[in-house]
């Protein structure tokens, strides 16, 4: 249990490092962790037994899938507060983080088979979490599309109740899913009663690496905000605009 | 605005209006299908096509066409749905009625429920059709498990009923409703499509009812989740 608690805690550092630092000072942090992890994953970190030099891959394959999870869960808790409080700053960020969560599962879906073609001889397999992925994928980028094809004036609400109804399909999917087939190793991170089926210094490696992603995420997102709202802003004064040009 | 916990207290109380209501926009959405029976004929050929169409993929194997029944029989379906909620959406945005039903209803619940169950209905008129023609050509007897068939697919047309409907109202909005309805629905609709063809194979291959009851519990689950979830924003997307 302690395990879990410290990576909730870790996972927690980083929206408050997004309302604390500015922008250029996140860049900078940003651009030394990365560093830092890329050194780790292949200097420091000890090459696996079993499985040799491929996994060093799942550095980056776990750490975009925890930064996708908490993409699509943002883009849930956006929707919510969207609808609550009617405000487009909430729309801003849910329309960010689908967009990022989306690339980032696309990286999930390219590093998954990459790893999986010499451990388990096959570049794909329906397995739960693959599927899950590949399905939440198909979920988010509906989402993009329903956002660029809807004219309505509330296209924001809707996609907010497809962000909402997404996420909750989640663990259904999940459930369904297993119940059908299932391949993928059992995590690594935690296992029963708390202990990590890594080395310490994995460990480390790995924390810094999602560190690094999670980080990137942030400042995509910081970015991706500020266009949204700039794009709103320009669509305001349009509006504006056409209605002394027709009064 | 329309207080959103309005829709939750009438449905909870069952006040007279509110059944009133659902029951006059079901009457007359049943009465237009009744005499034009555009949206069955469509749903039903359309589904019997399907049918056809991966009876030629598959083959002439047929302990493979056993296997794999019940999957060609709910694509059949699901893709077919999605046809009917297209129709019943368009059938409200031409000549401005969904603006008059709006106006007329105490809770704009209503809508969605009567909605949901005209095209459940339509949905299982579908299934009692298609059912024997694919007994007859995938040679399956259906009629050993008819009893526990009747339950999986009528939960299961509930739960396409609930998503679909309410997707048909958004994509309605959208510029590519028929692009769009698909790409909602169907990536949203896979865990129940998922228990409900296991829970279909299973009782073809002549399991009881309490070997298949862990996907009935996700069906089931499916179904409520989605049915209150869709009571509670089903306001904020008609909303003016």
């Amino acid at each position: 249990m302690q395990k879990w608690w410290s990576i909730m805690f870790f996972l927690m550092i980083f929206p408050l490092i997004y309302l604390c630092i500015n922008r250029v000072f996140h860049a900078i942090v940003m651009y030394i962790t990365m560093n830092v992890a890329i050194m780790l994953v292949f200097i420091y970190a000890p090459t696996e037994k079993m499985q040799g030099i491929v996994q060093k891959i799942f550095y980056f394959h776990v750490s975009s899938a925890i930064t996708m999870f908490f993409a699509f869960f943002l883009v849930c808790v956006a929707s919510i507060m969207y609808l609550w409080k009617n405000s487009d700053w909430w729309d801003a960020i849910a329309l960010s983080a689908a967009e990022i969560g989306v690339v980032f599962c696309t990286l999930v879906l390219i590093t998954g088979p990459l790893w999986a073609r010499p451990i388990w001889g096959t570049w794909w397999s329906w397995d739960p979490t693959l599927t899950l992925t590949l399905v939440l994928w198909l979920i988010y980028v509906a989402y993009l599309m329903l956002r660029i094809e809807t004219y309505d004036p509330k296209r924001a609400r809707f996609a907010a109740v497809l962000g909402i109804i997404g996420f909750v399909d989640v663990p259904l999917i999940r459930w369904s899913v297993e119940k059908w087939r299932t391949l993928h190793p059992k995590p690594v991170l935690i296992q029963e009663g708390g202990t990590t089926g890594l080395t310490s210094a994995m460990l480390l490696t790995f924390l810094v690496c999602l560190g690094a992603f999670l980080l990137l995420f942030f400042y995509l997102l910081r970015e991706r905000i500020s266009v949204a709202q700039s794009r709103h802003a320009l669509e305001v004064l349009r509006h504006d605009i056409d209605e002394i040009g027709v009064g | 605005m329309y207080k959103n916990s309005n829709s939750f207290i009438t449905l909870m109380s069952g006040s007279k209006i509110f059944l009133q209501q659902v029951r006059a926009l079901l009457a007359k959405d049943l009465k237009t299908e009744w005499r034009t029976r555009e949206i069955f004929t469509s749903m039903f050929v359309f589904a019997v096509l399907v049918v056809v169409v991966f009876n030629f993929a598959i083959g002439a194997d047929t302990e493979l066409i056993r296997q794999v029944a019940s999957g060609v029989i709910w694509i059949a379906l699901s893709f077919a749905s999605v046809l009917g909620f297209q129709r019943t959406g368009q059938m409200e945005s031409e000549e401005d009625s969904l603006q008059g039903i709006l106006l007329a209803l105490h809770d704009r619940s209503a809508l969605f429920i009567a909605k949901m169950l005209a095209q459940m209905l339509y949905l299982l008129i579908v299934v009692l059709c298609i059912l024997p023609l694919c007994g007859v050509w995938f040679r399956i007897d259906f009629m050993t498990c008819i009893g526990e068939l009747c339950a999986t697919f009528t939960l299961g047309m509930l739960g396409l009923s609930i998503i679909g409907t309410f997707f048909g109202m958004i994509a309605l909005r959208t510029r590519a409703c028929e692009v769009m309805l698909p790409m909602l629905f169907l990536p949203v609709s896979i865990p129940l499509t998922i228990a409900a063809v296991q829970a279909t194979t299973q009782l073809i291959d002549g399991k009881s009812l309490r070997d298949i009851a862990d996907y009935l519990v996700l069906i089931g689950i499916f179904d409520i989740v989605f049915f209150f979830l869709v009571i509670i924003v089903f306001d904020y997307i008609v909303e003016e």
